[in-house]
């Protein structure tokens, strides 16, 4: 069974139609890569399926429980997010907070562990990423790419089932573009359901079992489907 | 008079002058700059999160506050409330006005900073499993507080010295108690200066705190 499936997804800004009929699902343990030009949709697409744009049509079953994403609510929303994590191009680190505490808070105050419990864990996350040694550090003393790795940090945190990619390295010259996707390369090597919105064609081919090229808002080309 | 005579007219009111201020003019202001600044942060986060009725409720409140004058506001209140039955001393009626007036124009302040803060990291909230409440507690308000903390503190400033219109409803603070000595003495003008030092003096004090405050609040590793 797909831990993740989309079915007939709409999206418009006003008058525009973004995202026109878009079906795809993916399994535990895939990686998925969505490539295509610049407002072909993924970002949009990314975002619907997290919830952070309101779709205006279509359907999602996640662990085997269906959803209309056009009327679906926040406690739904919730419960699906606290199932999910999400990077972002520009990282979006809370500015207010350290490292450590970036990756603690979802912890400590979304899912009430005791504070001292919540840094233990926040710190195995930022090893994992190679950050321990910025744990005092606020983002911005860190490079974008020390960014980016606590973001993917964060998001680990929570121990997610699946993590949405949006450009992760798209903000980043080629060096610090590698040290992210070392590291989104370990996790595809554990196993870790992903779904990335990616423009490094190389990086997508090595990792993803799965390939989606979309463009004008609709899938255009899938590959290594297993039918 | 000689300068003799002045001197000593002077420096005997000092501690009488300085009295009031630290009895009635810092105690109004602080008061009623922590009220305002609580009912800033209430305004604003009703105007941010646009709830109905509420919203447009604040931008009513702050029309009418910014709209009037601030000696009219207390002389209304004066004696106006005791046609409703409220008898209350004019030292409360004095923090009132101040805390409502202020909260109007700091309102303003903490939602502007509020607005500052990038969508990104409300979003990046809601992606760690976080509620709107717990974003507003741990993300965007600690954030646009050190954003607005300046000028909130600039507003503190200016209500130290606003508080001599406290004056006009009875309320005996230090302008109040300088012009009672100054009228004993018919010699207005050294015992004017005076005040004005201490006034400049307070306001002094009130910058190195705001400097401490700022360093206290930190800036996020973000060099200055």
């Amino acid at each position: 069974m797909a831990l993740l499936e989309i079915k007939d997804l709409h999206k418009s800004f006003k008058e525009t139609e973004v995202l026109s009929g878009v079906s795809l699902s993916i399994e535990r343990g895939e990686v998925m890569s969505i490539q295509g030009p610049s407002g072909s949709g993924k970002t949009t697409l990314l975002r619907c399926m997290n919830f952070l744009e309101k779709s205006d049509a279509g359907t999602m079953i996640f662990d085997g429980e269906e959803y209309e994403l056009a009327g679906i609510g926040k406690a739904q929303i919730a419960r699906i997010r606290r199932r999910t994590g999400f990077v972002f191009q520009n990282y979006n680190l809370f500015a207010n907070k350290t490292a450590l505490d970036n990756v603690a808070l979802g912890l400590y105050s979304a899912r009430r562990i005791p504070k001292k419990e919540a840094r233990e864990k926040a710190m195995e996350q930022l090893k994992h990423v190679g950050m321990e040694g910025f744990a005092a550090s606020y983002p911005a003393q860190l490079s974008g790419g020390q960014q980016q790795r606590v973001a993917i940090a964060r998001a680990l945190a929570c121990e997610p089932e699946l993590i949405y990619f949006d450009e992760p390295t798209s903000a980043l010259d080629p060096d610090l573009t590698a040290e992210v996707l070392e590291v989104m390369r370990r996790l595809a090597g554990e196993g870790m359901t992903m779904i990335v919105v990616t423009h490094e064609t190389a990086f997508a081919k090595e990792v993803s079992t799965k390939a989606i090229y979309m463009e004008k808002g609709k899938i255009k080309e899938t590959k290594g489907e297993k039918l | 008079m000689t300068g003799q005579a002045v001197w000593e007219l002077v420096t005997g009111s000092f501690p009488k002058i300085l009295e009031y201020g630290l009895k009635v003019t810092l105690p109004l202001a602080v008061i009623a700059f922590i009220l305002s600044t609580l009912i800033a942060v209430g305004v604003a986060m009703l105007q941010y999160a646009k709830v109905p009725v509420a919203g447009p409720l604040c931008r009513f409140y702050i029309w009418i506050i910014r709209g009037t004058p601030l000696l009219v506001q207390l002389m209304v209140s004066f004696y106006g409330l005791p046609l409703l039955g409220i008898h209350i001393h004019p030292f409360i009626v004095a923090v009132a006005v101040f805390s409502i007036n202020e909260g109007a124009y700091s309102a303003e302040t903490m939602r502007a900073a509020m607005e500052a803060v990038p969508a990104g990291q409300l979003e990046a909230g809601y992606c760690v499993g976080m509620s709107y409440m717990q974003n507003m507690h741990h993300i965007i308000l600690p954030q646009a507080f050190r954003t607005a903390f300046p000028s909130l503190f600039n507003a503190l400033i200016s209500m130290v010295k606003d508080t001599s219109l406290a004056s006009a409803i009875t309320v005996v603070e230090m302008f109040t108690r300088t012009k009672q000595i100054a009228g004993q003495s018919y010699n207005y003008l050294p015992l004017y200066l005076e005040v004005a030092l201490i006034y400049l003096l307070f306001c002094t004090v009130l910058s190195f705190v705001q400097r401490g405050g700022e360093k206290l609040l930190g800036s996020y590793g973000v060099r200055k």
